[in-house]
């Protein structure tokens, strides 16, 4: 059977399949479209209780969220004085957002933040991809494999950098003394003391720091495709590549999306390796909007600078936030209709 | 600020004063030596006078009773409580000093029963920030021991109280007045010196007889030494300079300013007899001569650590100690660093590490067309202001009566025992003075280094200079980025702009 073929009959049959799944679970769940307009008081009303169990965390996120991004966004309009005092701060409207914009540096640090972030989440997430796709098979040991592979994942993302730096280490680093050994390079390799090499050194620690939480996330995901379907796949006569392409993957489409945004989200923030391993160095090389947000904030005492820096942060991280939610929702969605 | 940079200030006029010979004078009439005409208008500290002959001569020539000193201060059944933040000893640290350290409280405890005391030993890369962080919070200790460096940028901020010699009964003459600058913001005393060191240029003489150099002669300048690091990588494949260059790091600029100093150049103008600080020295041609001699060693000849852009000292001294890196910059305590991790070798490890010990060499740092120059380091202890305290409150007489402790003759000895040199000048003629001169090789190199010492500028803008300027030229510089005239001019630029306001 042509592969295109294979692959059209097969999703058609998957498309049957999901209707018929919805349609149950609507039958079941006797689920239609929410209320809006004048029963909103009456449906918060009925639900008093879940308001009264959220409201503790509500009430914790208030303080320990909503107030410091309040005061961030209140200072990034001022120039602060080096002792944050507040008779000592003057309002400078979008100065500090215009500094920030128009520095040099930020079009550096932005090239860096997208490579850091690009290269870290979409190698990470297809060595979890492929793990997990391993992993989901049975096979003898699979359990040990299983547990070493989450190593990295566990072990202090602190320690990891110092441990990391010494591999690296341009003079005495393992891989340095291993590739004169073998006769590679006749003398060690400068990973992280050379502006074109850092970076993705830095890519490659971070990816292996990361991978199991991408593998972790989508072998739950595999768990939950429906092994009929496979069977089903394969009496059609799918093969391998038919049946991950139209069975595995739209099944693991949710959780690929919320993985890759928090991985994402988790990757802009990424500021312990690049900071233990090179402070953002040499040169600037390594230097990602975050740890140039600490650097301008804690380093050169500029908080309304690093606030304005950190606003902008956060309408990025806002709108990734926002597919965030949008993922979220469309996979419970899915799951009421 | 606006004093500072709008003519002549209250502070400089202060410090002028204080620079005068009168502090100097009295420490000289305390001493009984002719300080008052020679004395360093920098540090106060005069060369012809702190020979390592005189400072031997004065040693044990002083008894010395802390509690009874201490109990005309606060008396000693005083029942109080203080918080305490310091850098001290971590695992890296001899033997020596973490003894003492621990006999230190311990010598507190029984002599101020009384005094509940919560203490914190930071790390020297993390505590500025936390020290930072912390008084922004309202969360500072009420005494912390900072580096020399780090205080006015508190006094500055107005987190400091006002507290010096005198509040912890010595007098203003006890200390170099050279430390008494670096507690000093606008004319008022914002510390107690805790003490006072100068680092010296240490070599491994079998390594340089194996690159065909006098193994017992330090370069004397620092043309030579990037001639002798050279000499060294070719002839033996080693290391030559154990170079650091690590941005945001204290490390730094302590081996990069001397160099800068000694062919002229700095950071502003902190190396000239009468600084104003105003001057911007950055792109001058003396740091320019300093930056290209980094570059010549790192691009150049490769005659460096490759990994010196990401190194900080501790990276040097295990290469140093197997016997991988021939020179490098370092305060007098390495020698007892390298004597305790060699102790603590086994197999052929201990046979190299003993061997590298022995060779081991102590100089005086090398000069440059215009000086020899090296920083004035030290620590101070400082009392912050009760509403940055964690509480609001602060006990001021527990205050007092640790830092007469912590700074009397006895304690800023021994806590300087194989590092440093208590900063009250009595310390010199105490019993434990004579007792590490004679236990701790090369100390006297290093006190030798004293009269040509030079504190960093004595500015809040200083830290930011030091510890993201400057490194950052230099990495700007050795990684192409930029040339070494746009590297210097770059970081001019930004530091006319600190003094500017921006």
């Amino acid at each position: 059977m042509p592969a295109a073929l294979a692959a059209g009959a097969f999703q058609d049959y998957e498309d049957r399949y999901q209707v018929a799944i919805a349609t149950s679970e609507t039958a079941a769940t006797g689920a239609s479209p929410a209320p809006r307009g004048p029963n909103l008081l009456r449906r918060i009303a009925s639900h008093w209780a879940d308001y009264i169990y959220v409201a503790p965390a509500l009430g914790v996120m208030l303080l320990v969220i909503g107030y410091p991004v309040y005061y961030t966004v209140y200072l990034s309009f001022f120039r602060t004085s080096p002792s944050l005092s507040m008779n000592d701060i003057s309002f400078t409207g979008l100065d500090n957002y215009i500094t920030v914009l128009g520095s040099s540096s930020f079009r550096d640090v932005t090239v860096n933040t997208i490579i850091w972030t690009v290269f870290s989440t979409a190698i990470a997430f297809l060595l979890g991809l492929g793990a997990a796709l391993a992993l989901n098979r049975e096979f003898l040991g699979r359990g040990l494999i299983r547990g070493l592979l989450l190593i990295p994942y566990v072990i202090s993302a602190v320690a990891a950098s110092y441990v990391w730096r010494w591999i690296y280490h341009s003079d005495y680093g393992i891989i340095g003394a291993l590739s004169m050994q073998l006769h590679l390079s006749d003398r060690p390799i400068n990973f992280l003391d050379n502006t074109h090499t850092v970076l993705a050194s830095l890519i490659v620690v971070n990816v292996w720091k990361e991978f199991s939480f991408a593998m972790i996330m989508l072998l739950a995901g595999l768990q939950t495709v429906p092994d009929q379907l496979h069977r089903a796949a394969m009496v059609d006569g799918a093969g391998p590549w038919d049946r991950f392409w139209h069975v595995t993957m739209p099944h693991l489409k949710g959780v690929t999306i919320v993985t890759i945004l928090l991985m994402v989200v988790a990757n802009l923030n990424g500021f312990t390796i690049p900071w233990i391993m090179t402070g953002g160095g040499p040169a600037g090389a390594s230097d990602i909007w975050i740890t140039q947000v600490y650097q301008i904030a804690f380093g050169r005492i500029r908080f309304g600078t690093a606030s304005a820096y950190s606003v902008i942060l956060f309408i990025i991280m806002m709108v990734l936030g926002y597919f965030y939610v949008r993922a979220l929702g469309g996979k419970d969605d899915g799951r009421s209709e | 600020m606006t004093s500072r940079r709008g003519g002549p200030s209250a502070f400089e006029l202060n410090r002028r004063k204080f620079l005068g010979y009168t502090a100097a004078a009295g420490a000289a009439a305390w001493l009984g030596s002719p300080f008052e005409a020679f004395a360093d208008a920098k540090t106060g500290v005069d060369s012809t006078t702190w020979t390592p002959d005189y400072i031997k001569s004065i040693a044990g020539t002083l008894d010395i009773d802390t509690a009874a000193e201490c109990a005309k201060v606060v008396p000693l059944d005083y029942k109080g409580k203080l918080t305490y933040w310091w850098n001290g000893t971590n695992q890296s640290s001899p033997d020596i000093d973490k003894q003492l350290e621990k006999e230190f409280f311990e010598a507190f405890a029984k002599t101020y029963p009384n005094i509940e005391l919560d203490k914190q030993n930071l790390d020297y890369n993390q505590m500025l920030d936390k020290v930072r962080t912390a008084a922004l919070g309202n969360a500072a200790p009420m005494v912390a021991r900072l580096p020399i460096l780090w205080g006015v940028e508190f006094a500055a901020k107005g987190q400091l109280q006002e507290f010096g010699p005198t509040d912890a009964g010595y007098p203003l003459e006890e200390y170099w007045p050279g430390a008494m600058k670096s507690v000093t913001w606008q004319g008022k005393t914002y510390g107690v010196p805790t003490n006072n060191e100068t680092m010296a240029f240490i070599w491994n003489s079998a390594i340089f007889k194996a690159a065909g150099l006098d193994p017992e002669k330090a370069p004397d300048t620092w043309d030579d030494v990037v001639a002798y690091s050279k000499q060294i990588k070719d002839k033996t494949g080693k290391n030559g300079f154990g170079l650091v260059a690590r941005a945001n790091a204290g490390n730094t600029p302590f081996r990069f300013m001397p160099q800068a100093w000694a062919n002229g150049g700095g950071a502003f103008d902190e190396a000239e007899d009468t600084p104003t600080y105003q001057k911007v020295y950055l792109n001058n041609d003396g740091t320019k001569e300093a930056l290209q001699q980094l570059y010549q060693m790192y691009v150049v000849d490769k005659s460096v650590p490759a990994s010196a852009l990401t190194n900080t000292q501790t990276e040097n001294e295990d290469p140093f100690l197997a016997g991988n890196l021939a020179m490098m910059i370092s305060h007098p305590t390495e020698y007892a660093y390298m004597l305790d991790h060699a102790k603590k070798a086994t197999g052929a490890d201990k046979e190299m590490a003993d061997k590298v010990v022995a060779d081991m060499r102590y100089g005086l740092m090398p000069k440059g067309s215009k000086r020899r120059a090296v920083v004035f380091g030290g620590s101070n202890v400082h009392v912050f202001k009760p509403e940055f305290v964690d509480g609001g409150k602060v006990d001021s007489m527990a205050a007092k009566a640790f830092i007469a402790f912590l700074t009397g003759p006895e304690w800023s000895t021994k806590l300087a025992w194989d590092s440093s040199n208590p900063s009250n000048f009595r310390g010199f003629k105490s019993k434990w003075m004579k007792q590490r001169l004679d236990q701790i090789k090369f100390l006297n190199v290093t006190t030798s280094m004293l009269p040509y010492g030079i504190p960093f500028p004595v500015i809040p803008e200083s830290t930011e200079v030091m510890n993201i300027i400057v490194p950052n030229m230099i990495q700007n510089a050795l990684t192409g980025k930029m040339t070494v005239a746009d590297a210097a001019e770059d970081a001019a630029k930004q530091a006319n702009g600190l003094l500017s306001g921006m």
